[in-house]
């Protein structure tokens, strides 16, 4: 994990999600619907997907929202050591262990502060080639996530990453239809945003 | 799995179809296509008689996706959520035990020492049964491999495999060629009669109204030349003219049939009532001439005049009185109503005059027919110039009463011993044949009867028609073998499905058969009913037909230990 990006780390979590808080200077590294891991002990780790990157408001900002001409190096200062951290929200979606990935929600959530990196594309071609049995975590939540373009945002990154792009974007459509084809209206916008990433 | 596999059992029962569900394209289905579902244990035979369009939900049907989506995502969606199912109407089942390679199949061998053929199917596959096209294997399984039994009457409609008629089955039971017209009936009795005639186990009676089967002929629509039977088969077919110096296309027949008077029965002309226009009086009129002259009635008839004489009687009056040789002096003597013994005169005019009938044949020509019928020849009746209604009921009538006798007797001297030949199964082909078989003749013809029990007494008939309908129901009914093209009237199709089992999913299938050159088979002398595109009766039939070698002892021996 030496060489892996961390992106921050955890402030709290549940066994379906967790939420992460970085800095400013780490947000250039994830990207909505990046899989990231969360490695728990030496032989076990935890997958999930970035759904949602909150920046809130402080006291400060809201002074500085409302005054006029903020020069740049006040703006810089402001982002560079605001005292809020940037959220991010991840759906658990699987875990790893002794290096067996299982599309399960994992046995206990990470703990607070635990680190929390980005996979590299070896790693997430190693999660992303099994059965794709992860996507019902992300269907399941389909009430209250944006799914349609949480998995066009993944399947995008995760083809990247594969020997046979077009392949595994077949089979994941495929896969997607199959988990959604008696929820009409859920499946036609789901569709509707795949056709983003889809050619 | 040989074959093309086209889906896969999603459901049925044994009362309604089975329905598969299509891993292919719809188009690459058609309606009457040949299937089999395969089990471990089981073959199940069946047939496609319909295809419905589904979707998981309505609206992925009711919306054109393709046109929001990139290809790829609406194939897959459609590939998902729109579907085929095709209705396999179950018709037989084939048991093929455990896989040979494992253990039990020994002892599954053991306990069905002789194969087991095809039965009617008893059980259902399991769900997701894959289901294929049938290959040329199966179906030489279920209708036999083609060889002179076996003879092949059509193609499948997909791939073009043989469908044989077993022609032993074929002439044990009556059957009947059926279809509206112009869809290919007189070309398909060709190639079926001339598949009988190189079985050579049957003799043909073949009453041809049109003269069309014997000599070579002109194709009414195609203005083709048209190869007669007697052309290929010039020793074994005779061709028989109806009347002296009739001829046949042009050609002198191999001899004529001419009727004496006596072989005319009173009961030969009530059949004709509707014909002849004939009264009510004329069963009464028709009783007493047989009583007066018996078998020679209608000659004494004939030459009965209307002439009336004068005579004196003993008051010197003179007055007109019926000569002594007239209709109305046998009617006075006999006690018949003189006006009714006159008019049945008048209308039997009609057939006095016919060129047919004689008062002395120059030979024996009903004993000649019956003779080269039982020699294993067969005879084309042509009624060349006498092809009105009134001459085919008549002559088909007599002729058939003479047979009838004729092999009634025979069967029961083989039967009980007294002879120890067996009489020669005979086919009585009879063309237009509601005119001979309809509700109001039925009774009184001998065909009827010959189609209801002259099975027995090894003759049986072959019945063709365009209008089934009007044929007598219990006739139909007894019809072992069906072979109906396609039929527009409603009436019709019902009456040549009349006693199958799956009548309602045929009919569909019988309306839709292409006007030429498809047919249905159907019935009991067929192990199933199945569509097929006809085979066509050109020089290639003739080449295939004749050059069949027959198999040697050695060859048969060898197939049978291979």
């Amino acid at each position: 994990m030496g060489s892996a990006i961390e992106v921050g780390r955890l402030l709290r979590a549940s066994s379906r999600e967790f939420v992460a808080g970085c800095r400013v200077s780490q947000l250039n590294a994830p990207a909505f619907g990046a899989l990231v891991s969360v490695p728990l002990r030496a032989d076990e780790q935890l997958y999930g997907l970035i759904y949602d990157i909150q920046i809130a408001d402080d006291g400060l900002v809201r002074q500085l929202v409302t005054s006029e001409n903020v020069s740049d190096e006040v703006i810089r200062d402001n982002r560079e050591r605001r005292i809020v951290p940037v959220e991010m929200s991840v759906l658990a979606v699987g875990y790893a262990q002794n290096g067996q990935i299982r599309y399960l929600l994992p046995p206990r959530p990470p703990l607070s502060l635990d680190a929390i990196y980005l996979c590299d594309p070896d790693e997430v071609r190693r999660f992303t080639s099994g059965n794709l049995g992860y996507f019902r975590h992300i269907l399941r939540a389909h009430d209250t996530l944006p799914v349609g373009e949480l998995l066009a945002s993944h399947l995008h990154q995760a083809a990247g990453t594969q020997a046979d792009p077009q392949a595994w974007l077949q089979r994941a459509v495929q896969e997607i239809i199959t988990l959604l084809r008696d929820d009409y209206a859920t499946l036609m916008e789901v569709l509707s945003a795949l056709r983003e990433v889809i050619a | 799995m040989e074959g093309n596999t086209i889906g896969y059992l999603v459901g049925g029962s044994l009362k309604e179809n089975f329905q598969v569900r299509l891993t292919v394209p719809p188009t690459e289905i058609q309606e009457g296509a040949f299937v089999v579902i395969e089990t471990e244990e089981r073959l199940f035979y069946g047939l496609i008689t319909d295809l419905h369009l589904g979707a998981t939900d309505p609206r992925f049907a009711d919306e054109q996706s393709e046109m929001r989506l990139p290809p790829l995502l609406a194939q897959a969606l459609h590939g998902q959520t729109l579907f085929t199912t095709a209705e396999v109407l179950p018709a037989l089942m084939l048991e093929r035990g455990p896989d040979p390679a494992s253990p039990a199949y020994q002892a599954w061998q053991q306990a069905h020492p002789t194969p087991a053929g095809p039965i009617p199917v008893k059980t259902v596959p399991p769900h997701h049964a894959p289901a294929r096209l049938a290959t040329a294997g199966d179906i030489a399984e279920i209708f036999g491999k083609p060889d002179d039994r076996h003879f092949i009457i059509g193609y499948t409609r997909e791939q073009g495999h043989p469908v044989t008629i077993d022609l032993e089955k074929f002439v044990q039971r009556s059957a009947g060629i059926f279809g509206a017209t112009g869809t290919g009936k007189s070309f398909l009795t060709r190639i079926l009669l001339a598949g009988l005639i190189k079985y050579n186990q049957t003799s043909l009676l073949v009453l041809d109204m049109h003269s069309e089967y014997g000599y070579d002929d002109v194709a009414s629509d195609t203005k083709e030349r048209v190869t007669g039977l007697k052309t290929k088969f010039p020793a074994r077919v005779l061709v028989v003219g109806l009347g002296r110096g009739t001829l046949i296309h042009e050609q002198p027949p191999d001899f004529h049939l001419e009727l004496a008077y006596s072989d005319i029965h009173t009961s030969d002309i009530e059949l004709l009532a509707r014909e002849l226009n004939l009264r009510e009086t004329a069963p009464t009129v028709l009783q007493a001439l047989e009583k007066s002259f018996g078998r020679e009635w209608l000659l004494k008839f004939k030459e009965m005049n209307r002439e009336e004489i004068e005579e004196e009687d003993e008051n010197g009056k003179v007055r007109r009185v019926p000569h002594p040789g007239s209709v109305a002096a046998w009617a006075d003597d006999t006690g018949v109503n003189r006006m009714a013994a006159e008019s049945l005169h008048d209308k039997l005019r009609r057939i006095f005059n016919k060129a047919y009938l004689v008062e002395r044949p120059a030979s024996d020509s009903l004993g000649q027919i019956i003779q080269a019928l039982t020699n294993g020849q067969h005879v084309i009746l042509s009624f060349g110039r006498h092809d009105e209604d009134l001459d085919y009921l008549l002559v088909s009538n007599v002729l058939s009463r003479r047979i009838r006798e004729e092999w009634e007797k025979r069967a029961d001297e083989f039967r009980s011993g007294k002879s120890k030949v067996e009489p020669r199964p005979l086919v009585i082909v009879v063309e237009e044949a509601h005119k001979l078989l309809n509700r109001e003749l039925a009774g009184q013809t001998s065909f009827a009867r010959i189609a209801r029990e002259m099975r027995k007494y090894y003759v049986t008939l072959l019945i063709i028609d365009q209008r089934p309908s009007q044929i007598y129901d219990e006739v139909m009914s007894q019809l072992g073998t069906r072979i109906s093209g396609w039929l527009g009237d409603e009436d019709d199709i019902h009456a040549v499905l009349a006693g199958l089992a799956g009548r309602d999913a045929l009919r569909g299938m019988l309306a839709r058969l292409q006007p030429k050159e498809e047919v249905l088979l159907l019935g009991w002398g067929i192990p199933m009913p199945i569509p097929v595109r006809s085979r066509r009766y050109d020089a290639q039939f003739w080449k295939e037909l004749l050059s069949e070698r027959k198999r040697t002892t050695e060859e048969k021996l060898a197939e049978l230990m291979p």
